[in-house]
């Protein structure tokens, strides 16, 4: 999270810096050699594109765009499908613009629905869960409505899906939040009519270390085994025997585990040569939205008198 | 063969009535031999392919003169249509097409089929909203090998096609290699046809009208958007399973006194008249890797950049990247009632064709999103 924020300050900076260097009136042969060694961009042998023309590709990618890697299971890997739908991802980001968010921001997602009224219909509410990747890439939605506890699956790349409003883009302390549904419902409670915080310009995303208040047992799940963070009063509710359980079940070592974590992740120089595939069209999308932002905020002043 | 020796034994006495102090000269023809003749012999592609790899005392520049010598009669490793092949030099002589007053299709023709693997699978959208999951099937690298027509072709393992006698038999084989690691057999099957000996090799029957050119490169233009194809391929091995896994069945409670017995199959037949295991009874046993066909799947979309279909469904059997053959659907319902390209899609046609082709009833990820009408 902070790194993410370092990161993003840092490709904000750099860029700067090569800016800089490229201004002076000398041979700049030196001064691109600098910088390639500066920005470790793979130096795989490529033979389409030389080296030097690798577009740089921001270390932050992968906390915005993490449908972009593909499941890092081995044997459901295969380079020809990965790339085609990478490139309907894409095609659709093209249509609709789906912003940055994570587990824990609060969206609006404005869908498609034959079922509605005005056949259109929208859903406000805390992101609880994200997974899946490429294509299949979805999320859950939460929120209270009418003391009833709502939550809507989207999927990202749903072709109805017309808009979606990072309303507050934030991040918890945790990776899933589905302990809000054990939680009091004033947790998980938005306002419908929210309007959308802006972020200042290459701030860094904001951790809300808020800590939610469980219902008492009986629960959806043991959450005293999950060793979760957002959570106040989970020793309130456990006796000694949930915590003997919990403690049987934990796994410390697994935080050693190399190969598991090799396993279950997409090695860094993978990462570089499928983000630096789709960087250029993501840059221009996101230049895109960034313009759309300034024209919006420009044009809607506040209300006179 | 008994009426030989009737005869044998006829003339015998007719023989011996005639003229009595004759004597009878019987020359014994042994006619065994076709009893003991093997019935079922394997097709004449079925050899050993990799050769043994020994560790040859061999030095370092004959290792690249040999490998020269492959790239300089087959030509140079290239990746051609996403998958890493050779650019070959033989099959670029022209495949004669067949004259404009050839046989045209009939629904009743069979056409060749491909040989693919399966790459993965992701949802598509429809244009009313719905989703579907796909399949991609990718055509790797197929190319005619032999055609035997009908009269020539008398399979020992007879298939269970229909007519059979009315029907020819292509081989295609799949993915080119180097030479150098097959055995000078399985080369040999390649010989004639001018193609680079392939890692696959599989047969089709198909009708005369249908045969094809040895060399001839086949595509995922064969197939057309909207029509449907049947898929064959050998299921994900799971090795020997319990009923649960194997059959579905629910097992028993975790608690509540049962003991021993959680995931077992419990009785498996009567008593009195039936009281024996009836045969077909679900039981553990070996399941997966056996020859499967998902029947009438559509094919949504099409890729003729990378030789990649979308099929409808995830249950396409076999793993991922692994191989499989697609024919057309023998499906009375869902064949196609036209023409589709026949006997195939030659090559300078199907450059022709646009690089992706959405079936008219999905959604392109290129087009507005999907709005319903209120009424």
């Amino acid at each position: 999270m902070n790194v993410n924020g370092f990161c993003r300050i840092v490709s904000k900076k750099l860029p700067q810096q090569f800016a800089y260097k490229r201004i002076v009136t000398f041979s700049t042969k030196p001064a691109q050699q600098q910088q390639e060694a500066t920005v470790s961009t793979p130096t795989l042998p490529n033979n389409n594109t030389p080296a030097a023309r690798k577009p740089i590709v921001p270390g932050h990618y992968r906390f915005v765009y993490p449908e972009f890697l593909p499941d890092p299971k081995v044997q459901w890997r295969n380079t020809v499908r990965e790339k085609l739908e990478r490139l309907d991802m894409l095609a659709r980001r093209g249509q609709v613009d789906l912003p940055e968010f994570y587990v824990g921001s609060i969206l609006a997602v404005t869908s498609s629905d034959p079922h509605a009224a005005g056949k259109t219909s929208r859903f406000v509410g805390i992101c609880i869960h994200r997974e899946r990747c490429g294509l299949r890439a979805r999320f859950i939605l939460r929120n209270v409505i009418d003391h009833q506890g709502m939550e809507v699956l989207y999927e990202l790349y749903d072709p109805t899906i017309q808009k979606v409003e990072v309303l507050r883009l934030e991040k918890r302390l945790d990776d899933s939040l589905f302990y809000l549904r054990d939680a009091l419902p004033e947790f998980s409670t938005f306002d419908e009519n929210m309007e959308a915080e802006h972020l200042e310009e290459g701030a860094p995303v904001p951790v809300n270390d808020i800590k939610v208040v469980l219902r008492p047992r009986p629960w959806l799940e043991r959450w005293e085994r999950q060793n979760l963070l957002g959570v106040a009063n989970i020793e309130q509710y456990i006796k000694d025997k949930h915590r003997k359980s919990a403690a049987k079940v934990q796994k410390p070592w697994e935080k050693y585990d190399l190969m598991k974590q090799y396993r279950a992740t997409i090695p860094e120089e993978e990462q570089k040569e499928i983000f630096a595939e789709v960087h250029t069209e993501l840059h221009t999308l996101e230049l895109q939205r960034k313009r759309n932002k300034r024209k919006r905020s420009f044009i809607k002043p506040k209300q006179l008198a | 063969m008994l009426r030989t020796v009737i005869g044998d034994l006829a003339r015998l006495r007719l023989s011996s009535s005639s003229s009595s102090n004759s004597c009878v000269l019987v020359t014994q023809v042994r006619e065994k031999g076709h009893l003991s003749r093997p019935r079922l012999r394997n097709p004449h592609w079925f050899l050993r392919k990799e050769r043994s790899q020994t560790d040859d005392y061999v030095t370092a520049e004959n290792r690249n003169f040999v490998k020269e010598v492959v790239h300089e009669t087959y030509g140079s490793p290239a990746l051609i249509k996403g998958v890493q092949t050779y650019e070959q030099k033989l099959i670029r002589t022209p495949i004669e097409k067949p004259s404009v007053d050839a046989e045209p299709w009939t629904p009743k023709v069979r056409r060749c089929g491909v040989i693919a693997r399966k790459i993965g699978q992701y949802p598509l959208w429809l244009k009313n909203g719905e989703r579907v999951r796909t399949t991609l099937l990718q055509i790797v690298d197929n190319h005619v090998i032999k055609y035997t027509p009908p009269e020539e072709y008398q399979p020992s393992h007879r298939p269970s096609v229909h007519n059979l006698h009315k029907y020819g038999c292509l081989l295609v084989g799949a993915e080119s290699t180097n030479p150098a690691l097959l055995t000078k057999e399985y080369c040999g099957i390649f010989r004639d046809s001018g193609v680079m000996p392939k890692k696959n090799v599989a047969r089709f029957i198909v009708s005369p009208q249908a045969a094809l050119a040895p060399g001839t490169p086949l595509n995922v233009g064969h197939f057309r958007v909207g029509e449907f194809v049947d898929v064959r391929g050998k299921t994900v091995d799971h090795g020997f399973q319990g009923v649960v896994k194997r059959h579905g069945f629910k097992g028993m409670p975790a608690s509540h006194g049962v003991t021993k017995t959680h995931r077992r199959a419990g009785n498996i037949g009567g008593g009195g008249e039936k009281g024996r295991v009836w045969p077909g009874t679900k039981m553990p046993g070996h399941m997966g890797n056996r020859w499967r066909i998902s029947k009438g799947l559509r094919i949504w979309r099409i890729n003729t950049k990378y030789n990649v279909m979308w099929v409808q469904g995830s249950a396409v059997p076999g793993s991922t990247n692994g191989l499989i053959y697609i024919y057309d659907t023998i499906l009375p319902l869902r064949k196609p009632k036209e023409a589709p390209p026949f006997p195939t899609l030659y090559e300078d046609d199907a450059a022709a064709l646009p690089e992706d082709i959405w079936y008219d009833q999905v959604h392109d990820f290129k087009d507005e999103t999907i709005t319903y009408k209120p009424e």
